[in-house]
């Protein structure tokens, strides 16, 4: 394990781009491509959002936490809340399934998490809360090597 | 978050949005981007993508949300210059269709064509 980083914060909005930010800095190190950047920080956005949104109804109370792990050009993310939980997980990453339909939610948070993640972990419980976890490899820029 | 609205004829919104586009941005500016363009005779409405830095699926919801208030007078849409990512966002939510690269002036013109033509 090369760095590790927690970041925590109540459930309000303007936190998501607070926790983008602080992700942004954690993998600069790995000098990303725009391309592979803006897809990571939008899984972010998208799981910090369920988490204020969904698990805990924009309370301002509620704790979300962002984990995040380093180990050479991999990193993983766990973001986490103890909130009301998904019901059924199945369903709720259906594309285009929401329940927040009034709030114009698209229902596409969780396919675009799976499709810019390697690999997405949804773990739930009712009233317990819920754990996004995912993994993205950065291929970067790899600059030859001066010896 | 900041954007702009231009009127064009008063049939063409054309918004351009800058910044960063999040559930946080589009709960702040929803409401008045609906006011806007629901004045005149509003057929189309050009998203100017090409000063956003970011967007989540709130963007999705955002220009769903103006696409079903448009169907009402069988308005169209067109999304303009989204970055890389925003491409695959688009294709995931199945409007791949509506997007165009090139300058607002190709825009108009590709909108009029179709509502003239």
């Amino acid at each position: 394990m090369d760095n590790e980083m927690t970041l925590s914060f109540v459930a309000v909005s303007d936190n998501e781009s607070l926790a983008r930010v602080a992700i942004t800095s954690f993998v600069a190190q790995l000098d990303p491509t725009i391309d592979e950047l803006s897809e990571f920080k939008t899984i972010v956005s998208e799981a910090v959002s369920n988490a204020i949104i969904h698990g805990y109804d924009e309370d301002g109370k509620g704790i979300v936490t962002v984990h995040a792990v380093r180990d050479g050009d991999l990193v993983s993310v766990a973001v986490k809340d103890n909130g009301k939980g998904i019901f059924d997980v199945k369903k709720a990453m259906e594309p285009l399934f929401t329940s927040k339909a009034e709030m114009e939610r698209s229902g596409m948070g969780f396919t675009i998490m799976e499709s810019f993640a390697d690999d997405l972990q949804v773990e739930s419980e009712p009233n317990v809360g819920t754990v996004v976890t995912f993994t993205k490899k950065f291929y970067s820029v790899k600059m030859p090597q001066i010896s | 978050m900041n954007y702009e609205i231009n009127m064009h004829l008063n049939e063409i919104a054309v918004i351009r949005l800058y910044g960063e586009l999040d559930h946080h941005a589009t709960e702040k500016i929803r409401t008045h981007i609906s006011k806007t363009i629901l004045q005149g005779n509003l057929n189309t409405i050009i998203w100017n993508l090409e000063r956003l830095n970011f967007m989540d699926s709130s963007g999705i919801g955002l220009i769903l949300g103006r696409m079903r208030e448009l169907n009402t007078v069988n308005g169209q849409t067109i999304i303009l210059n989204p970055s890389n990512t925003m491409k695959k966002i688009f294709q995931f939510s199945g409007l791949a269709s509506f997007m165009m690269t090139g300058t607002e002036a190709d825009a108009i013109l590709h909108a009029r064509g179709i509502v003239n033509g």
